[in-house]
């Protein structure tokens, strides 16, 4: 056995939200051009049609799509939104546990083994654990950036993952566990990201800061950076979302040895898949430790999915069709990187 | 998030009821990845050739339904706005847009979000006015210049 790989229909939201392509058109891509991908992750409200209550009749298409093409459902992607019942009052744990119920159900006629969640409380989740253990479904808490994996004694911060942990093994339940996110593993600014805070501050020509930024990244501490960039281009760095992009990994690889036995599925987070200098037709996305991670991923026996995740079109929607990125190039860019990290010794 | 592409285009053009030209209207779409339960909307920055149009003139027409107050839109928890659904959001004002050009500036604003945050009890009453906020994941006002459709 060895690790899998799939993708989080997440990775196509472009092409959904301009209407080119459906969820069969999608499944197909994955079926037929990603070299051996089966693996399909889903968003909840985006990929189920009149959700959360859909039809009898897409149920039994999903199904016999997925089928048709020797598919398998890893994931689907629940959300809370504590201000559904605005006006009125914010969501509570126990309504949060109802919502996640639905998704729970809508996984479970899906096909699907694993829900991800990131917001909800961990009261919440409990409440929605005897559901979960009863449909064979994991919950598992998504470690997006910024969050980190150990606690640092050092700090105060609330450590969410770690009280999971304790809870996870107090409890011994085989249902609550962990989607590690691998923008986590952050090695540089991601250079879509930088593209498009630059031209938001009025620049036309700025590969070569976009540059700059990145390298900056690798040789200065994160105070040293923050003042250096706020100095050398203050329109972009302000306080704003742009100064997130300074920010630096979040964990480290080894940490996920932390949490090896409680990992269900896993996001290949991804923003801008680049040909290797050294290695024509081979891909690296220079912002993320996609190696470093699957590494550690096969150290510790992990035999489950990592669903490539692309997230580097939202940065690139400012400037019309002619500069859209190509959601399809890319995860088959990064399926192959992935089959080539999974296959190297 | 999606800045050259919120509004549609060819959209824009005045609301006509009647005969009386009582406003403009133009097709908008959501700035997020996923859709939204609708009462996650809390209005919209809309600003024309400089001149800023409130939640007070704004309705919305979504889901085949008629156009509903931003405070009809607040109660509707259980109804969702699905990503490709495109919306007619509707401004009140009355004689509506000359002829030509105009610069639209637009700012969706939804409270979609992750978990709870120390401002949820605040917003349930007092959400953050439009345009001062991400809208979705559009964090500034964007402008878009459009021709009026006869």
């Amino acid at each position: 056995m060895a690790i899998k790989r799939g993708v989080s229909l997440y990775s196509y939201q472009q092409e959904e939200w301009f209407g080119r392509w459906t969820w069969r058109d999608q499944l197909r891509e994955v079926a037929l051009n990603l070299d051996g991908a089966d693996g399909i992750e889903i968003i909840s409200e985006a990929t189920i049609p009149q959700y959360p209550y859909p039809s009898e009749a897409f149920i039994d298409e999903f199904n016999t799509e997925m089928a048709r093409w020797g598919l398998q459902a890893t994931t689907l992607d629940a959300f809370p939104d504590p201000l559904q019942f605005r006006r009125d009052h914010v969501m509570n744990d126990a309504e949060m546990a109802e919502r996640l119920k639905i998704d729970l159900r809508l996984a479970k006629k899906l096909g699907m083994k694993n829900i991800r969640v990131l917001g909800n409380t961990i009261d919440s989740v409990k409440l929605a654990l005897p559901l979960a253990e009863e449909l064979d479904i994991t919950i598992s808490q998504e470690i997006h950036f910024p969050s980190p994996i150990k606690r640092d004694p050092n700090s105060q911060r609330y450590n969410k993952i770690m009280d999971i942990l304790e809870y996870i093994e107090k409890t011994g339940t085989k249902h609550y566990g962990f989607q590690p996110d691998f923008g986590v593993f952050r090695t540089a600014p991601s250079d879509v990201y930088l593209g498009y805070y630059f031209r938001m501050a009025g620049y036309e020509e700025y590969a070569e800061h976009v540059k700059a930024v990145m390298e900056a990244f690798k040789c200065m501490s994160y105070e040293d950076l923050v003042e250096w960039a706020k100095k050398t281009y203050p329109k972009v760095f302000n306080g704003g979302w742009a100064d997130g992009e300074l920010r630096p990994a979040s964990a480290a690889p080894e940490e996920l040895k932390l949490i090896a036995p409680y990992i269900y599925c896993v996001h290949g987070k991804f923003f801008h898949m680049m040909e290797m200098p050294d290695r024509p037709g081979e891909y690296e996305d220079l912002a993320v430790d996609s190696e470093g991670a699957i590494r550690v991923l096969k150290e510790i026996g992990y035999e489950g999915y990592i669903d490539s995740e692309y997230e580097g079109q939202r940065s690139q929607q400012d400037r019309g069709e002619a500069y859209l990125a190509s959601e399809i190039e890319e995860v088959r860019r990064h399926q192959k990187m992935l089959k080539r990290l999974i296959e190297e010794a | 998030m999606y800045d050259s592409f919120m509004i549609q285009a060819d959209s824009l053009k005045n609301d006509v009821v009647n005969g009386e030209t009582v406003g403009f209207q133009f097709i908008v779409r959501l700035a997020n990845y996923r859709g939204i339960y609708l009462s996650l909307a809390s209005g919209f920055y809309v600003s024309v050739d400089g001149v800023e149009y409130g939640e007070d003139v704004q309705t919305l027409e979504i889901n085949g339904k008629a156009p509903r107050t931003m405070a009809e839109i607040a109660r509707a928890g259980f109804e969702h706005w699905d990503l490709q659904t495109k919306a007619i959001l509707h401004i009140r004002k009355p004689g509506g847009l000359e002829k030509g050009r105009h610069d639209i500036g637009y700012m969706p604003a939804t409270l979609d979000g992750y978990g709870y945050n120390a401002h949820d009890e605040e917003w349930v009453t007092n959400p953050p006015k439009p345009g001062t906020r991400g809208g979705g994941k559009t964090h500034h006002i964007c402008m878009f210049d459009l021709e009026l459709q006869e």
